[in-house]
């Protein structure tokens, strides 16, 4: 594991295990595609408004925890102020609220609306002749929404290649509705697919940089909960729990066993 | 009315470069000439009210200024969460425009009627809700509010009122003022049917075309007298209830499915929104 993502994990855990609140499954399955889409896409962390920074929206916003981590890191803010994760008055929500944390797009939670509003973005780029890029990144599970897949159409049909879908292919729906073979699924639509492994950073960097003419769908195949084998033992019963004190040591100790 | 959106919207995009269409493949020949001259600000995306609001939000946040246009019910009622979310709680302005309001598609049956959409919208935060009586007066709303950066939603209708009055946003208008104790209040097309049913009554009457934000000095003005609301669809009733002191009765919107068909003058005759019928209502009240 990339030694940046290990501790971006870690601070999820702490914070997770200090509020009482995370989707720590979730966010673990993503930490690696956030950390690639900002080491690739053009932004400037000290003027998070710059025109002409590429666009990054959290389509599956209950991840909003790893994407405050993610962004701490490349110093939009700083990490203490996440702490208040979810508390009265805190300026970072269980969801995030793009009016109040610097780096948030698109304030999200519902499942299936930032796919849409991430292909409205790509659209408007192109209407003011715009360089920059979005990436969106999509839960499978938030995939069962038909909402996502009407966006993926008018995305191709308008042939917005300033687009990139990153599909969290973390098999949430195991026991509800997993798509199967989703590169074949964004294939049929029209996409430039094709998958890599959602846990390596090099692969994800690549894969996000490489030229293409089309919508494009990268497929990440993850693991919810990766690095923590308490987590990935069983990731539904800790869907939204957050580790105790015995627990967060003991699955800070997994994260580092884990380490490469 | 729609031919007054489009010659507005056309006007407009003129001189606002921001100006973005977005229809749900309806008013697609209509908006020919908008397409011939402004083709990278036209956009039929197809039949998917969802991704049309959703794409318009993301137009807004580019700084652009959407016009997202199909058929009242699906763009209200079937996209509602995107409309609540991606505009109105990301805090992103844009323009959408119906048609086939109320009764409009009186012979398509209850999937094609629209009587909540007035009152689902003006639930929304943030959210600016208009139901124009005429060409004239969509005109003066949507050119003083287009831009304001806050969601809206303009109501079109295929039969407007003939009554030419002056409008200004956020203002009810009085029609008539005798000093009577009963205040008949309209919105919209339908003023057409009240001038015909109250023009031997001694009643005030009082019009709105802007149903939030609702003119709270006119009702509060009127609110010693008894307010009998005349509405096709539910939204007027309960903005101006929401006044204090105020008492009133509502005629017109229907509890449960419209199940008939005909013309617009049929359901309203069925829901007793004929002139007759509002008059009778009138004096109904006028004799307690």
């Amino acid at each position: 594991m990339n030694d940046i993502c290990k501790k971006i994990r870690g601070d999820i855990l702490k914070i997770s295990h200090s509020s009482g609140h995370g989707h720590i499954p979730s966010c673990f399955s993503v930490v690696e595609a956030l950390y690639s889409v900002y080491s690739t896409m053009r932004h400037e962390p000290q003027n998070p408004r710059w025109e002409k920074r590429d666009i990054f929206v959290l389509s599956k916003g209950h991840a909003a925890l790893a994407h405050y981590c993610v962004l701490a890191h490349f110093n939009y803010f700083d990490l203490k102020r996440v702490y208040a994760f979810g508390a009265f008055g805190s300026d970072f929500g269980c969801h995030a609220d793009r009016t109040k944390v610097p780096g948030v797009e698109v304030s999200t939670g519902s499942l299936g609306h930032g796919i849409g509003v991430a292909a409205g973005v790509a659209l408007g780029m192109k209407i003011n002749r715009a360089k920059s890029r979005v990436y969106v990144l999509v839960g499978d599970g938030e995939s069962n929404e038909g909402s996502v897949w009407e966006a993926v159409m008018v995305a191709v049909n308008r042939g917005l290649d300033n687009l990139t879908i990153i599909y969290d292919n973390n098999r949430s729906q195991g026991r509800g509705l997993q798509l199967k073979k989703p590169v074949e699924i964004f294939k049929a639509f029209g996409c430039d697919a094709f998958e890599v492994d959602g846990h390596n950073v090099d692969m994800l960097c690549q894969a996000l940089s490489a030229e293409s003419e089309r919508v494009k769908a990268i497929v990440a195949n993850t693991v919810k909960g990766f690095g923590c084998k308490t987590l990935t033992d069983d990731h539904y019963q800790w869907h939204r729990r957050s580790p105790s004190r015995e627990e967060l040591i003991k699955m800070l100790e997994e994260l580092d066993e884990k380490a490469v | 009315m729609r031919k007054q959106f489009k010659s507005t919207v056309m006007e407009l995009a003129a001189r606002d470069e921001k100006i973005v269409v977005l229809l749900g493949d309806v008013s697609v020949y209509l908006f020919n000439d908008f397409k011939t001259s402004y083709p990278d600000r036209f956009y039929n995306l197809g039949i998917c009210e969802s991704t049309l609001i959703s794409v318009g939000a993301g137009l807004s946040l580019r700084g652009l200024r959407p016009f997202i246009h199909t058929i009242a019910p699906f763009i209200t009622e079937r996209c509602y969460e995107q409309i609540k979310l991606d505009l109105c709680y990301n805090r992103l302005g844009g323009n959408i425009v119906s048609c086939g309001s109320s009764f409009d598609y009186a012979w398509d049956g209850a999937t094609h009627h629209s009587y909540g959409d007035l009152a689902l919208m003006r639930l929304l935060p943030e959210m600016e809700v208009f139901q124009p009586g005429s060409g004239k007066e969509l005109e003066v709303l949507i050119k003083k509010r287009y831009h304001s950066g806050k969601p809206a939603y303009y109501r079109l209708s295929d039969h407007p009122h003939q009554v030419d009055l002056d409008v200004e946003y956020g203002r009810g208008v009085v029609i008539k003022d005798c000093g009577a104790d009963l205040t008949v209040v309209t919105a919209g097309p339908l003023l057409a049917n009240v001038l015909e049913a109250c023009k031997d009554l001694d009643v005030n009457i009082l019009y709105f075309h802007t149903i939030k934000p609702i003119d709270s000095e006119l009702i509060q003005l009127y609110s010693h007298t008894t307010f009998l609301i005349i509405q096709e669809s539910h939204g007027l009733q309960e903005a101006v209830n929401q006044e204090a002191g105020v008492k009133s009765f509502a005629h017109g919107t229907p509890e449960g499915f419209c199940n008939c068909y005909g013309t617009l003058a049929d359901v309203r005759k069925n829901l007793r929104l004929d002139p007759g019928s509002i008059k009778a209502v009138a004096q109904g009240l006028l004799c307690k």
